[in-house]
Parts: C-alpha cells; structure tokens; sequence
C-alpha cells in the first residue's frame, strides 16, 4: 500500500513540476536587443535609419517624448527578405515601458501596417508616453512581413517616477470617460470568477462521492447503470438549462449596457506619402572595397564627380545605423547614441572640396570599433558579400546631398 | 501485489483508501490536464487567446472552440467509459483556465506589465458545462459529439461576449476610428507581434453582412463536431492503458 502511494504521490510532483515548467513560464517577447544578433547584410540592406532624434532623455511618467527621424527603403533590398509591401512601423522597447500614444509616416497616423516603396525615403515619428521606471533601450523598428523586424538605432532614457501614477484616460464615442489601463477590469473577473465558480460546483457535486476505483469495480462487473441517479439527472439538467439561461441573460445585459460596439478594425495602409528627395547632383562609382579584419576598418575606392554648381565634401557614410563622420566636415549635435558614432572614424585620402564638374578618385576609409561590436564584420560570411549604405555630401552653406552605395566586398585578413 | 493485500484489513479501511486514491487521481489527473491543455492551446489558439485585440467576431469564434474541445473530448471519453464521471470537460478547462489565469498575471502581467484587461483569457466554462451535461443525460458520446460540439461552438461567444463587449466600444483617437481593443493593441507595444500577423475580421463571410458571429460560431459548431469524435477516440485509446492497473488494487 504504501508503495503504491509513494509511487502516486511521485507521480503528482512530476506533473506539477511538468506543469509548473510548462506553458505557465511562457512570456511574450519583450526585449529588442536582437540589434547585434541580426545578419549585418539585412541592417545595411534593407531600412537604413537617418536623422533620427529622441527628444528627451529622461522623462517623467506620463510625460511624453518622441523618437522622430527619416528612413530610406533600400533600392537594393536582398533578394531573400521580402519587399516591405506589409511594414508596420514599430518601437523596440522592452514591453509596454512606454504606450506608444502615436506613430506618422509622412504625417500620417500608421496604427496598421503599411505598404512602403523601394528606393523612397519617408519621414517617421513615434510619440510614447512613460508608463513604468526605469533605464530602457529605445530603437526605432519596422516589422515587415516575411522578413522579420529591421530593428534601428537605440538609445538610452531614463523614466522616473512610479507606475502606479500612470493613466492612461480616454473618451469613448458615446461619451464615456475611461481610464484603458484598469478599464473594465472588474467585469472580466467578476464573470472570469462567475462561470469558474459554477465549474468548481458541478466539480464539487461528483467529487464528494466515492470515484474512481468503486466506480470501476461497477462498470467491471456490469452494473454501470446504478452509477447514475434520478437525482445526478435532476442537477445535470438545473446546470444545462441554467448555463443556457444565464448566457441569455448576460447576452442581454451587456447589450443593453454596451447598446455601440464595433467590430476591430484592421487593413493595409497603402498611398503612404514620401519625401520628394531632391534630385542629387553627386555621381559617386565605387572602384573597389574592402574590409580589413584586423584594423576593424572599411576601405572604398570611389570616384566621385560633382555635377552641381557649389563645391561640396563627404562628411559622413551611414552604414546599420552606425555614423562615421570626418570631423572636419560634420559634427553631430542631435545626441546620437555614442556606440553608434564614429566621430573622427571617416578619413578621406583628399577631402578637399570638389568644385562643380570635377572628378576626382579617392580612398575613404570607415573605421571603428562598432564593426566588430555591432557585428558588421559579419558581413564578410554572408552568401552574397555585399555592403550597401548611405553618404551625406556638404556644400560650403550646409545643405547635404545623400547618394546610396551599394558593391560588393572583399575580406582581407593580414 | 501483496502489499496491498496486506495493507488493508476491513471494509472501513479499504473504502478509506479508496478515497486517498480519488484525491491523488483527481489531483494529479487536474495538474497534467492542465498542463497538457494548457500547452496544446498555446500552440493552437496563441495569439487569439493573449490578447484583446484578436478578439472579433470571425477567426477567434471560428479557431477558439475548435482546437479547445481536443482536451474535454479525450478526457470525457476516459472518465464517463471508465467511471462514468461526466466531470471530463469541466476538469479540463478548470485546468486550463487556472493555468491561463496563473500565466497572464504573473508573466504578462507582473513580468512584462501587460494590463491584465488586454490579455485575459477566454471563457470556455459555459461550454464546459454542457459537455458534461449533455453526456449525463444522454448517456452517448455520439450524441455528445453531435449536440455538445455543436453547443461548445455555439455558446462560445455569447459566453465571453459580456467579458469583451467592454472594449469593442468605439473611441476616436487622431483622426481615426478605434475599438478600445484596438487601441489597447497600438498602446501597449508587443515588440514580438507586429500588426500584420494580427488575423482578424479576416475570411470568406463577408457576405452574411453584419451577423458574423453567429455564422461563424455555426461553422465553429460543426467543425467542433469532428474534432470531438477524433480526440475521443485519443481518450478511448488512452484509458486502455490503466492510470493504476488492476493486478495493483
Ligand atoms: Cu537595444
């Protein structure tokens, strides 16, 4: 006897702890810190992130800040990820740390997915509200169906305060005044514990007879009939008829309590506006390019030709959201994220200004400690070893130009 | 086996251990259902489940009671052919609610900080009930099949309708039109489910104009129908293996 109850009782540890381990840890994805993990080749690509800017970096709960910038949609977008025909423009941040309170594409409200166009550059904001403390990673991120999320530069901000003073108030349609974050929250218990509670009694009603081995023996030796009383009927039928009655019921209040409901809305955004990029009057060819292991540096050879009508300089290329600047030319002032930055990491062999209609071949080289701690050496091992990105051209007064690369490249490891 | 017969000497203790067993049986059978079912729904039912914003009147009525009446059917089959319990379907989705609850509170809720208004689970107790009820007093897993599958789609969404009628209430928020679901959706960012893979007011109905539910909660039924005589022929086939043998008692 007692082994057997041994054996049961082990029995019911190993399934709680089954259980325990099981579906009750599942948690849904809350970090975006995939950032480094993602093949360098869909960082350089595919969206590449510019003129971002987080406009606070510490914020009070229910304060509000924004994360605002371009993006352009690659021309080159890789074969093996799917065009960004169904894209929602999204935020990486580790859960619901902030609500997202809005988000634009080209002014436009973007709750839904969109269908971007390649080789078209659109502006983006995303308006978030503090909702919980603490030190968080804030990415500008766009989901694009088949290809997974294209995850942008991210930043550090600082929310204070508590949670427990966030609100999240609203105005219904027909009037109401709401508060989403606790919104409606007794009524899912209340009924949650309503129909639990009928459960548990018709549980209740066979546990407190004798079950299973009695019942067994019964049906065994051919007297199954016995099992089931008038009375056992009696109750069944008071529990079917009184669920039937009860939805009925509830079914009528609700409606009369929630006299306007509307389905969920969904569906594809399409005619979302871009940017007219004026028409660029630098001709830039890449000779060759290579990446060097050791020194962490890219070198290019490009041949580049003025065809406007003011001098101009390469003040930055912009590769996976990492900047490297020749600090001569460019300074960043909008408080890009430091690791992202190469503030000196641009040299050009002759960067003196190209006066309109000259061509001149030059070496540009790309170099800092972002290319192995971003994982953009990576690159090199990919199927089709390419490098694309961006580079911003300065005239004497300022105004930039930005003109796409896009070559092969040539590991060299001495 | 002789330690059995030893152990019990009179009526009054054999009845006494007969009870300790209805206990453990009933205790662990309640904790690897809901273990199971649990896992088994999360696979199938996902998403539809989690959140609020999966919640319409087409995908969720329709998937919901299809893949959820897997567990009770097994489970029915085993208890009311064995013991003649009709208890099958309501122990199930006891275990799973209690599981889903236990999830959503302290993972999605005290882990990630989802508003536990967004991602409550659904209800399926009402269904749960007639299963059971409808096998007492039909005493046929055909017509429990037929009848209560049927049922267990039907009464799916009116069994959850007074939980989420709340947040399909309309809102304006810049310039568009909103249910607060939808809302709660684009407020409380889910790095992991983009918009797109949101399968909602999606399907082939359209053409039944404004009364989906019901279509859809109809075509649930059926289905439900053939997934009940499928899993119970799983419960069947599982009871064959003894959950204590004979040769034990
Ligand atoms: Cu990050």
């Amino acid at each position: 006897m007692k082994l057997i109850k041994d054996k049961v009782a082990k029995l019911s540890f190993v399934a709680l702890l089954v259980t325990m381990t099981a579906a009750i840890f599942y948690t849904p994805t809350a970090s975006a810190h995939g950032e480094k993990s993602q093949a360098a080749f869909m960082r350089m690509r595919t969206i590449h992130w510019f003129d971002l800017n987080w406009s606070k970096e510490e914020v009070a709960i229910n304060d509000t800040m924004s994360i605002s910038g371009k993006f352009h949609v690659f021309a080159g977008w890789p074969e093996t990820v799917d065009k960004p025909e169904v894209s929602f423009l999204n935020i990486g941040i580790p859960g619901p740390v902030f609500i997202r309170a809005g988000s634009w594409i080209g002014g436009q409200l973007v709750p839904r997915s969109v269908s971007l166009e390649l080789g078209e550059t659109y502006d983006f904001k995303v308006l978030l509200r503090a909702r919980r403390p603490g030190e968080w990673h804030v990415h500008s991120m766009m989901n694009v169906e088949g290809g997974g999320p294209i995850i942008g530069p991210g930043k550090w901000v600082t929310i204070t305060g508590s949670m427990g003073e966030f609100t999240n108030p609203l105005t219904t349609l027909t009037g109401q005044q709401i508060d989403l974050e606790t919104y409606a929250l007794d009524s899912i218990y209340f009924w949650h514990a309503v129909w639990y509670a009928i459960g548990v009694a018709w549980l209740l009603f066979w546990v407190k007879r004798p079950m299973f081995i009695p019942r067994h023996i019964a049906i065994s030796s051919g007297k199954a009939a016995s099992l089931i009383s008038a009375n056992d009927k009696k109750v069944g039928m008071a529990f079917a008829l009184g669920t039937v009655i009860m939805l009925g019921v509830t079914m009528g209040t609700t409606n009369e309590k929630y006299p306007v409901t509307t389905p969920l809305q969904a569906g594809l955004m399409r005619g979302i506006k871009w940017i007219e990029m004026p028409a660029t009057t630098v001709d830039v060819k890449v000779e060759d390019a290579t990446y060097r292991v050791p020194g962490r540096a890219m070198q290019m050879t490009l041949t580049i030709t003025n065809n406007g009508d003011s001098p101009i300089r390469l003040g930055e290329f912009n590769t996976a959201s990492v900047r490297f600047l020749d600090a001569d030319v460019l300074e960043d002032e909008s408080g890009y994220p430091d690791d992202l930055l190469a503030e000196e990491g641009l040299t050009v062999s002759d960067n003196s200004p190209w006066a309109p209609g000259e061509t001149r071949t030059v070496s540009v080289t790309a170099s800092d400690a972002a290319w192995e701690v971003y994982r953009l050496a990576d690159l090199i091992y990919d199927p089709d070893s390419r490098f694309a990105g961006l580079l911003f051209f300065f005239d004497e007064d300022g105004n930039r130009q930005m003109t796409m690369v896009d070559a092969p490249l040539i590991p060299s490891f001495i | 086996m002789s330690a059995s017969q030893s152990a019990v000497r009179s009526r009054a203790e054999a009845v006494k251990v007969s009870r300790t067993f209805d206990w453990m049986i009933l205790f662990t059978l309640f904790f690897v259902i809901l273990g199971g079912y649990h896992i088994h729904y999360m696979l199938t039912g996902g998403d539809w489940d989690f959140w609020a914003d999966w919640k319409d009147r087409r995908l969720w009525v329709t998937v919901a009671p299809i893949v959820s009446i897997t567990f009770p059917a097994a489970v029915q089959a085993c208890l009311w052919w064995r013991y003649r319990l009709p208890v099958g379907a309501t122990i199930c989705v006891l275990g799973l609610l209690l599981g889903e609850w236990i999830n959503r509170y302290m993972n999605f809720w005290g882990w990630t900080y989802f508003p536990v208004n967004f991602c409550f689970p659904s209800n399926l107790m009402p269904g749960a009930i007639l299963l059971d009820t409808i096998l007492l007093l039909g005493g046929s897993m055909t017509l429990t099949a037929v009848v209560g599958g049927l049922a267990w789609g039907l009464v799916f969404y009116p069994g959850n309708w007074p939980i989420i009628a709340p947040l399909h209430v309309p809102v304006e928020y810049n310039g568009m039109m909103f249910t607060l679901a939808d809302l709660q959706g684009y407020h409380y960012v889910r790095t992991g489910t983009p918009e797109y893979i949101r399968m909602v007011e999606k399907g082939t109905l359209r053409t039944f104009g404004k009364d989906v539910a019901p279509v859809s909660a109809f075509f649930s039924g059926f289905v439900s129908i053939i997934i009940y005589f499928l899993w119970h022929f799983f419960g069947k086939w599982f009871a064959k293996t003894d959950f204590i043998s004979d040769e034990d008692l």
